[in-house]
């Protein structure tokens, strides 16, 4: 059989088959829950690992490779997992067929860690959904070209690139000479991630099922839970103490999590974004306090802010009581948490705190240069000195990055959404944060924006995720390859 | 030998005569007062404002005199006062010989802050404003063109709104020196000079800048007085057609109604106002190469311009097809209107802005931040910056994936150095920086999320109207004292633009930085030691 060269179709592939194992595992789950489902994911594994199939073993990576084709493989996977992820949401019923968009838009925030949804009522969900529904954020968190190229030998295509276009943050960062195991470590400590927290949860008063399916959904930074209410339907503290620290954790910088782990804790000491981050953090939550003070009893503004505080500056979007009475200010600084998002190389989403620091540096060169023209200042960050060239990409990817927010809640608006809700909600979309301002906050759903203004919503969760400029650079490179092939046929 | 023909002078030349005659002759009676001993640029600025603006307040003293106004008195006696005080300043200082270009910035700020504190002073004296903090903000409105006020226009006297008028007027007069001296140390954003770049839209039209500043002068004077006649044939009475020819050019916005434009009813000078306000937004040596020669080609010529009427345009059809009713002629002229009103940051109200949908507010808010042209009297971050923006972007996705590609800005047939383009960048930058704090201070001191943030951006880009709970206009009313501070501080560095004032904030702060540094030395040769 003749194989195609075309490298986003054999990745797409591999992703595909990842996907289907989620499925696989989510209806054992069903099976042994016996609350329906179970065949229905079984069904969907299938259609899924075929398609996946045909896909991986029909092609073969393109003979040229660069780094428009690394975005346009990574960008191009994540369509094809997010449109074979609504299937079981289809075929168990709970989304009728009529509303595919509905399910594509649980898959999309589910891949993307965003973990806005559409669903209202969860007691009539099955288990093995809400269990598929929180597998594919744990599987969107590390990320999936991660995944597949620390499993799958034979893909055949691996280089810092590719791994480079799906992780956040500027610069992807090596924790071994071979990407393979760069891949490797970065999911063993993913997994054992959630070991922990799950053991953590179960000790906190959850049950096996909310333990697990919260674990995935924490170390993910996705925010899904398999309730309505979220967090607050546990009313427990201990719950929320591990839920705050396992956000807090997996909001930084894996890598440097890996170098703590194997170096000792000095590693930390020497990434100045991770002070940045808890400053941040901290700066939040004293915020909070300082607006809510009067307006909540003490111990409940101590808790909810330190929660909200966490969870939105870490882009996870649990939630444990209506933000959307506190006073305005709080909210406009839970806003800002959420455009921020976690730190670079982490599973949470938003801008990053890395790039947030570069911006001021830079910001502040300028201001010192305008007072001493002839002046070189260099911009550092700790130590480190960083290029002009990384700089100026950063710089382009805030500018791309604010633009995105100011043009979806223009369409949003347009689209009949009262504005702080529509610039909210494209800032939560953008960010994977998950619950917005106005009408879209933590109690409600995203049904208050209107169909087509979702679909927006799923296009921006997308460019999010990928970190706007491997999704801007998909149609660029797919245009390409077309001609090209084009061009050899005529 | 034959002698040589009479010259016939025609009006503009009069004009640009008398102009350049009156910059001329303020700048050497203010050369001659000082010769103190004091060597102090800023010293000698603010001497210089409160000497200049003076005359303003005994002209605002006579009309209300005239109109049998209450406040002739207390305009009378500050300016006064005024007087004597820049008389002072300016006698006990001397212009240094050389002046970098952080004292400059420092000049600039004090400049502003002067003209700040005369019109506070003159608020305070007529009891327009009786505190201090309401005081302020409404000088800063009246000193950056902003829209945005406490009080009711119809309850002040005639000396008073002419009084602010006047002073929206001069202090965009104002803002033409400091686009010809400041802003082009400050790259794109004001006219050519080293470092900046500019398109053909806003290149010096003579090798000195004194010739340059005359000729955008009587341009801006000359305007006035034609929109002064339009408005007057539109059917306003002659003294609302003069304040409003003041506040229209100058991108003021403020107005003899509490209504704004909307109180008169009438289309045509509805029209003439929309008219106005674009010419507001667009560059002054633009106009005055395309005047100069007749050649109204000129302006289709210049990609800023295009661009700046290509956004009213699509602004404008997004507004009506968001509107969800079929298109009148009212309609339409009031979707101009607003949109012609946010782009050139004026702030005028027509009688039909309470019907913009979501999606327009939206847009009318971006607008607001993009600005008038550059080189232009507008507020806002200018539609050149933006283009410049735009480009930047498109260079870093090619970059994505031609990692060694070499991309040079261009503009047209101008290119942008990497120095002009790091400056734009850090100036958005900085901006965003102040406005995030002061977006939060807003929203804890009675505003909801959706008004702090538009009054925030109003104010940074010198409109006045804002959307949310209070728009159009009473955000102000619902902001206590610390909320009228940042609102002056946001108003102040939207016209000045946030470099100079944080460089001179910083050049204030210098020898207590200069400390901080030398201690931390100490303490890490300590360490090393």
């Amino acid at each position: 059989m003749r194989k195609v060269a075309v490298t986003p179709v054999r990745v797409s592939g591999a992703a595909l088959l990842a996907i289907a194992g989620a499925m696989l595992i989510s209806s054992v789950v069903a099976a042994v829950d016996g609350g329906g489902a179970g065949f229905d994911l079984l069904v969907s594994a299938l259609i899924t690992a075929s398609i996946g199939c045909a896909l991986f073993y029909g092609s073969t990576v393109s003979p040229t490779a660069d780094s428009a084709l690394a975005f346009a493989s990574v960008a191009w996977s994540w369509v094809a997992v997010s449109v074979a992820g609504a299937l079981p949401f289809l075929l168990t019923g709970v989304i009728p067929w009529v509303r595919f968009d509905d399910a594509l838009f649980e898959s999309i925030s589910g891949f993307t860690c965003t973990g806005s949804t559409i669903l209202s009522d969860f007691t009539s969900v099955p288990q093995g959904l809400l269990f598929f529904r929180s597998m594919i954020q744990w599987f969107g968190g590390m990320g999936l070209i991660v995944l597949a190229v620390a499993v799958l030998p034979a893909l055949g295509i691996g280089g810092l690139e590719l791994i480079a276009s799906e992780s956040p943050g500027p610069t992807a960062d090596r924790l071994s000479l071979k990407v393979r195991d760069t891949a490797r470590r970065l999911w063993l400590l993913y997994g054992l991630l959630t070991g922990l927290i799950s053991v953590a949860l179960l000790f906190a008063g959850m049950s096996i099922f909310d333990a697990v399916t919260h674990a995935f959904t924490t170390v993910a930074t996705g925010g899904y839970s398999t309730y309505g209410d979220s967090i607050a339907h546990f009313e427990s503290f201990l719950v929320e103490a591990v839920l705050i620290v396992g956000m807090l954790y997996c909001g930084a910088s894996f890598s440097t999590h890996w170098h703590a782990a194997t170096a000792g804790l000095g590693a930390y000491r020497r990434v100045s974004e991770i002070r940045w981050y808890l400053w941040m953090i901290f700066s939040a939550f004293v915020l909070l306090v300082l607006v809510n003070t009067g307006e909540l009893d003490w111990v409940d503004n101590l808790r909810d802010s330190l929660f909200y505080a966490v969870s939105l500056g870490t882009s996870t979007g649990f939630g444990t009581s209506d933000y959307i009475a506190w006073m305005p200010s709080a909210q406009v600084a839970l806003l800002v948490l959420m455009l921020v998002g976690g730190m670079s190389g982490s599973t949470a989403g938003g801008m990053k705190v890395l790039r947030l620091q570069v911006v001021f540096r830079y910001a502040f060169r300028e201001l010192l240069r305008a007072r001493h023209p002839k002046a070189i200042i260099p911009i550092r960050m700790g130590r480190t000195t960083i290029e002009e060239q990384v700089a100026a990409k950063v710089v382009g990817f805030v500018l791309l990055y604010l633009g995105l927010v100011v043009i979806g809640g223009i369409t949003l608006a347009g689209l009949g959404v009262d504005p702080v809700t529509a610039f909210s909600g494209s800032v939560s979309a953008l960010g994977n944060a998950g619950p917005a301002l106005g009408e879209a906050g933590p109690t409600s759903n995203f049904l208050v924006f209107p169909r087509i203004g979702r679909v927006v919503l799923m296009s921006l969760m997308l460019f999010g995720r990928l970190e706007v400029f491997p999704a801007m650079l998909m149609l660029v490179a797919s245009f390409r390859g077309l001609s090209q092939i084009r061009r050899r046929r005529g | 030998m034959t002698p040589r023909p009479p010259v016939r002078a025609s009006a503009p030349a009069l004009l640009h005569r008398l102009t350049a005659k009156v910059l001329a002759g303020s700048g050497s009676f203010i050369q001659r007062l000082c010769k103190g001993k004091l060597e102090s640029a800023s010293g000698v600025t603010v001497g210089a404002v409160w000497v200049l603006t003076a005359p303003v307040f005994f002209l605002c003293a006579a009309v209300d005199f005239l109109d049998g106004g209450p406040d002739y008195f207390p305009l009378l006696v500050s300016g006064v006062i005024v007087e004597i005080a820049g008389l002072v300043v300016v006698r006990f200082g001397r212009f240094p010989s050389e002046l970098p270009i952080s004292r400059l910035f420092v000049a600039v700020v004090s400049g502003a802050l002067a003209a700040l504190s005369a019109v506070t002073f003159a608020h305070l004296a007529t009891g327009t404003s009786i505190a201090v903090d309401v005081a302020l903000v409404e000088a800063a409105a009246t000193i950056t063109g902003t829209n945005a006020t406490t009080v009711d226009a119809e309850s002040l006297s005639l000396g008073m709104i002419s009084f602010r008028a006047l002073g929206q007027w001069l202090s965009a007069a104002a803002m033409i020196v400091v686009l010809v001296r400041v802003l082009p140390h400050l790259g794109v954003g004001g006219l050519d000079a080293d470092g900046g770049v500019s398109t053909r839209s806003a290149r010096r039209l003579a090798p000195r800048s004194g010739s340059t500043m005359a000729r955008l002068m009587s341009v801006y004077v000359g305007l006035t007085g034609l929109f002064a006649m339009a408005y007057l044939l539109a059917g306003m009475p002659w003294m609302d057609s003069v304040i409003h020819a003041l506040t229209t050019l100058s991108s003021g916005g403020f107005s003899t109604r509490s209504g704004s434009i909307g109180s008169f009813q009438s289309g045509a000078i509805e029209w003439v106002a929309i008219l106005g306000m674009l010419v507001a937004g667009t560059s002054l040596p633009l106009m005055f190469r395309a005047m100069r020669r007749a050649d109204l080609h000129r302006f289709i010529r210049s990609i800023e311009f295009r661009v700046y009427i290509g956004m009213v345009l699509v602004v404008v059809v997004a507004i009506l097809a968001w509107s969800g009713e079929w298109p009148t002629l009212a309609s339409t002229r009031h979707a101009i209107f607003a949109t012609t009103s946010a782009i050139s940051t004026t702030g005028y109200l027509s009688s039909g802005l309470g019907t913009v949908p979501f999606g327009g507010e939206a847009l009318l808010l971006v607008l607001m931040v993009v600005g008038g042209m550059s080189a232009s009297v507008a507020g806002g971050f200018k539609v050149m910056r933006f283009m410049v923006l735009g480009q930047y972007i498109r260079r870093e996705l090619t970059k994505s994936i031609h990692r060694s590609a070499v991309g040079k800005i261009h503009l047209g047939r101008s290119s942008i150095g990497e120095t002009a383009l790091a400056r734009i960048i850090g100036e958005l930058f900085l901006a965003t920086m102040i406005l995030v704090p002061v977006v939060l201070l807003f929203a804890a001191d009675g505003l909801g999320v959706e008004g702090a943030f538009t009054f925030a951006v109003s104010s940074l880009s010198n409109v006045g109207f804002a959307f949310g709970d209070a728009w159009p206009l009473g955000h102000l009313n619902s902001l206590g004292a610390l909320g009228h501070l940042s609102a002056t501080f946001l108003m102040l560095v939207g016209r000045i633009s946030i470099t100079p004032v944080l460089v001179a904030m910083g050049g204030i702060g210098e020898p207590t930085q200069r400390t901080i540094r030398r201690w931390r030395l100490t303490k890490r040769d300590e360490i090393v030691r």
